[in-house]
């Protein structure tokens, strides 16, 4: 809402200095959002919140400040004409779609350009000059918060005013031009035949005030607000008045504005009053009273007050109180339909109080909070400093993605969460991976030159109506490098599975790996994650084809992908200690050759069953792929560890444990000792 | 035998300047200290001095060993000095290893502000981003076709509400859902954030994004009032922007606080000159209405609630002007923190 300081002091000096204006509006809830110079005036741009329709106008805004400063508002002329009342004129299909309608008949009138000051008034505040007619339906609109419209009475066949609803397949041609299609959910304002405006938001084109227009039928009404909303919704139009009818206007406005309107027009357009016709659905009583306790407002407030205090600050803003032991009767002015409980009372107090100097102090919280369960939390904790210590950057991307992007990454088939009303085709659904993501992000910095990246992104994926947290890790490029050697290396599936192991071993979870086949990688390498025989994620080079779909030429990508929800829910063990062996150990080396398919995970779990209790670990040393060694055989190096937590073992006695070892995996294994 | 101590003193002096190396250094040494060195030779002498000579000779023996031991130490310190400095190690070179990898600014700033509250006793609580009208809007006291919906733009979901035939599930707009989440579920005392990703339909600009992140806070119990919100989010704003920070506080409209309040922030405290006061956040007393949506039993629970936004936050505090950078990802934006 757009207030002229000018235009302001018709009603109401606040002898401050515009600053001070500002800073005491912002502070009563009134937030003054940017300051224009037009011409010798200030206008002041506010910012009106939805509950707060009364001050969508310059006469709300002066008796706003006239509560802030103590300073008397002045209102405007209010000569009352006595119309002629004419039955005919108004009907009201349905009262609860208009609760009020008022029609006054002006004729005789001369449609001219408004007096300059109008002008200038509504210059002030962005509105457009027309003539006379519309330009006063427009003043008094910004005076009294009413929004009025003017027909030209002798186009509106039956000379009647019928408030009805459109029928299916009806058309209006609106004041801006544009034809638009009605519907039985909009409310017209309709003469004999046709509608002739939408109610609340716009008049026709045909019905409109001309240089040439005689008689003039000027509406004043009240339209219920949720209706008002919905049609500009449908109809994608929205105009000052729909925006006050929206946000509801005041039942007793609607004739205060009529008055004022028709005085006005009387006056500048040389008419004469010909009658009205109202239509209301119920007579203003006097409105409720709200109970507010003194207590209660200390209680909610930390501020001790006393009826006197409550009464005078209240009064100040218009409303009526009484007071009886502790207890206060009030009731809002007519314009304050938000004061519907005490609590919104409370808040007028507080507001003319000054939120600043209300009392500030620390509250009480009790121990006995509600139960969380902090797991996962902090799970995702550990992954990120085991993370962040091997060197990863953690990523955070938009969640919303297109299927362009799964399409690219091998996804197409994989089930999606659609947005119902996306924001443009970028953003059209929920993610159901995080590979897309993180391949954006890797493609934004290879296309910069960054070309050596180690990313994660602990995140969300959905699918109907669920949300699941995931993992993703993304390596690409050279390994971190060690200037004392002269290789550079890449990065490859290994640094992968040693920043998982690494994270199983924090989150204490024991994983099996196994090599698996799937689109969206190299099959030569890529591997499963399990968990009590239970898939928890994938990881592995990303085949050459997701790489091209996504225009990434000259270096491999390693991706790996973890269901988190597993780690979450799995019980959290307390690492009881063990005793550390006082006895020595013995380590014996092993080479062998092995056919390729055989795992060194099938090797190790061999040692292991023949370990005979002394055996401690297995420790992999080396593998051998070359050429000097037999087809389809690879070597094998590794030591074992023998002690025992009773005695010192003796050289024979691990020697010979370690030959039945060695046995068993010629045996059970065909291994070739090398 | 005659010994001019004067004289075997300077020369004793006077050689050790063209020793350069250990050998030489060696050699001097033999020649004055070695068993056929001169101290040696003057000490021999004593046996045919003359009685009243002997003190002195002896004397200046020992005080010729004394010195030339003087003369080794030094030459050799700066001999050894060289040596070193020549096979010394660039200790200027970097150190090895993986460099450490950098958390998101968005995690680290909504961990701090996470901390501050879990220090005064909240708990946090995780609550989803799929939400129904009822706890995103109605539940909140913020009716359907009412203008104060109008804050409240949302992405709506190709999923039905199972539990709202007809309607649409929908993406929070707000983490203001927890609240009617852990209140159905809860009763009070309760005081507990929930932090999250929200989603709004706003076109993107350094400022504006269509999902962001929020901090929910609220606190629910018998007895609470207005100016121990205002003590509560002073005492945190104190802790995350520093002692120096000056706040206000603003009256304001949100449909499921009443009263309800702005909190702005003084910009220039931060360095920043574009506006003098910056909003931070929302908050206000728990609107009545929205303890009867959870089933709270009239009049005796009171609560407040808050809400402030990650990114500005961060934005703040760091000095980052554009909300685009937190998402993109560029390595050289995520290493800076």
């Amino acid at each position: 809402m757009k207030l002229s300081i000018n235009w302001l002091k018709e009603y109401i000096d606040p002898k401050l200095t515009t600053d001070e204006l500002i800073e005491r509006l912002t502070m009563a809830g009134l937030e003054v959002e940017a300051v224009e110079a037009v011409g010798a005036d200030t206008v002041l741009e506010i910012e009106v919140t939805p509950n707060r329709p009364d001050c969508l106008n310059i006469l709300g805004l002066a008796r706003e400040i006239g509560a802030i400063t103590g300073k008397a508002v002045k209102n405007p002329r209010g000569i009352v004409h006595k119309p002629a009342i004419l039955n005919d004129l108004v009907s009201i299909e349905n009262k609860k779609d208009c609760s009020r309608y008022i029609g006054t008949l002006i004729r005789e009138a001369q449609i001219k350009d408004a007096p300059v000051v109008m002008k200038q008034q509504l210059a002030s505040l962005g509105l457009k000059a027309i003539h006379n007619a519309v330009d006063i339906t427009n003043f008094v609109m910004m005076e009294t918060g009413q929004p009025m419209h003017v027909f030209d009475y002798d186009k509106l066949a039956g000379g009647k005013i019928i408030v009805r609803r459109a029928q299916e397949g009806e058309r209006i041609v609106t004041l801006d031009g544009v034809e638009r299609k009605l519907d039985p959910s909009i409310l017209v304002i309709a003469d004999r035949h046709n509608p002739v405006a939408i109610a609340g938001i716009m008049g026709g084109l045909e019905t409109q005030i001309t240089a040439q227009t005689k008689n003039i039928l000027l509406e004043s009404a009240h339209f219920d607000m949720g209706l008002i909303r919905r049609a500009c919704r449908t109809l994608g139009l929205r105009s000052d008045s729909s925006y006050r009818f929206e946000r509801n206007v005041n039942f007793e406005g609607v004739l205060t504005g009529a008055n004022r309107a028709t005085d006005l027009l009387l006056s500048l357009t040389g008419g004469k009053l010909s009658g009205r016709g109202e239509v209301l659905s119920k007579v203003q009583g006097s409105a409720e009273s709200i109970k507010v306790k003194i207590s209660d407002i200390e209680a909610l407030l930390g501020v001790e007050v006393t009826p006197l205090k409550v009464k005078t600050w209240l009064s100040k803003l218009g409303f009526k109180v009484t007071a009886s032991s502790g207890n206060l009767m009030v009731t809002a002015p007519d314009n304050r339909a938000d004061v519907e409980q005490d609590v919104d009372v409370i808040e007028e107090i507080a507001r003319m109080i000054g939120f600043d100097r209300l009392p500030s102090k620390l509250p009480v919280i009790k121990m006995n909070n509600i139960p969380v369960d902090k797991r996962p939390r902090e799970i995702k904790s550990q992954i990120r400093r085991v993370l962040t210590a091997g060197g990863l950057d953690e990523t955070i991307t938009h969640n919303m993605i297109n299927t362009k992007a799964l399409v690219k990454s091998g996804l197409a088939d994989i089930p999606v969460l659609r947005i119902f009303n996306p924001l443009n085709q970028d953003q059209e659904l929920m993610r159901p991976a995080i590979l897309p993501s993180l391949m954006q992000v890797a493609l934004t910095n290879i296309n910069r030159g960054q070309k050596d990246l180690r990313l994660f992104e602990i995140g969300k994926i959905y699918s109907k109506e669920k949300e699941k947290e995931v993992l993703g890790i993304l390596l690409t490029g050279r390994r971190a490098q060690d200037w004392r050697s002269s290789k550079k290396d890449l990065v490859d599936i290994f640094d992968l599975k040693g920043l998982l192991e690494r994270l199983f071993q924090k989150v204490d979870i024991h994983a099996t790996y196994e090599n698996v086949d799937m689109p969206v990688f190299d099959p030569v390498a890529a591997c499963s994650v399990s968990v009590d025989g239970k898939l928890m994620g994938v990881f592995g080079k990303l085949s050459r084809k997701v790489l091209n779909n996504w225009d990434i030429k000259n270096q491999d990508i390693y991706f790996a992908r973890l269901h988190l929800e597993e780690i979450f829910s799995k019980p959290h063990r307390l690492i009881k200690y063990r005793a550390i062996s006082e006895f020595p150990a013995i380590v014996r080396d092993v080479s062998l050759a092995v056919k390729k398919e055989i795992t060194y995970q099938k090797v190790e779990e061999v040692c292991l069953q023949h370990g005979e209790n002394v055996l401690r670990s297995v420790q992999f040393i080396e593998q051998y792929l070359g050429d000097k060694i037999q087809a389809g055989y690879k070597g094998l190096v590794f030591s074992c560890q023998y002690q025992s937590n009773d005695k010192t073992l003796r050289e024979e006695e691990v020697s010979a444990v370690h030959e039945r070892l060695v046995q068993a995996l010629i045996q059970e294994l065909s291994a070739i000792r090398r | 035998m005659q010994w001019n101590f004067q004289d075997i003193q300077e020369q004793a002096r006077a050689e050790t300047q063209t020793l350069d190396n250990l050998q030489a250094l060696e050699a001097y040494r033999l020649k004055y200290l070695g068993k056929k060195g001169l101290v040696a030779a003057i000490f021999a002498s004593l046996g045919s001095a003359p009685p009243d000579q002997k003190a002195a000779i002896g004397k200046g023996a020992n005080d010729l060993r004394a010195i030339v031991e003087g003369l080794i130490d030094e030459r050799s310190a700066t001999i050894g000095a060289a040596k070193t400095v020549e096979e010394r190690l660039d200790v200027s070179l970097p150190g090895t290893g993986e460099s450490l990898g950098h958390v998101h600014i968005l995690t680290q700033t909504m961990q701090e502000i996470i901390d501050v509250f879990e220090q005064m006793g909240f708990v946090t609580v995780d609550t989803p981003e799929i939400e129904t009208e009822f706890h995103n809007f109605t539940g909140l006291n913020i009716p359907i076709d009412h203008p104060s919906r109008d804050a409240f733009d949302t992405f709506y979901l190709d999923a039905e509400d199972a539990s709202a035939r007809g309607r649409r599930l929908l993406l929070r707009s707000h983490t203001s859902p927890g609240q009617v989440r852990i209140m159905k579920q809860h009763q009070p005392p309760l005081a507990v954030i929930v932090p999250g990703r929200v989603y709004r339909p706003d076109a993107v600009d350094a400022s504006h994004s269509f999902m962001f992140h929020q901090i929910e806070g609220l606190l629910v119990d018998e007895k609470v009032q207005f100016s121990e919100l205002k003590g509560l989010l002073s005492e945190f704003c104190r802790r995350f922007f520093g002692p120096q920070v000056i706040m206000r506080f603003r009256p304001h409209f949100f449909p499921f606080t009443e009263p309800s309040a702005e909190v702005d922030i003084n910009a220039e405290i931060l360095g920043i000159q574009r506006k003098k006061w910056l909003e931070i956040l929302g908050c206000g007393m728990v609107n009545p209405k929205v303890f009867e949506a959870v089933g709270y039993p009239k009049g005796k629970y009171k609560g407040f609630a808050f809400g402030m936004g990650v990114e500005r936050m961060a934005m703040l505090k760091y000095g980052i002007n554009d909300i685009r950078l937190f998402y993109e990802n560029d390595v050289r934006f995520l290493k800076q923190f």
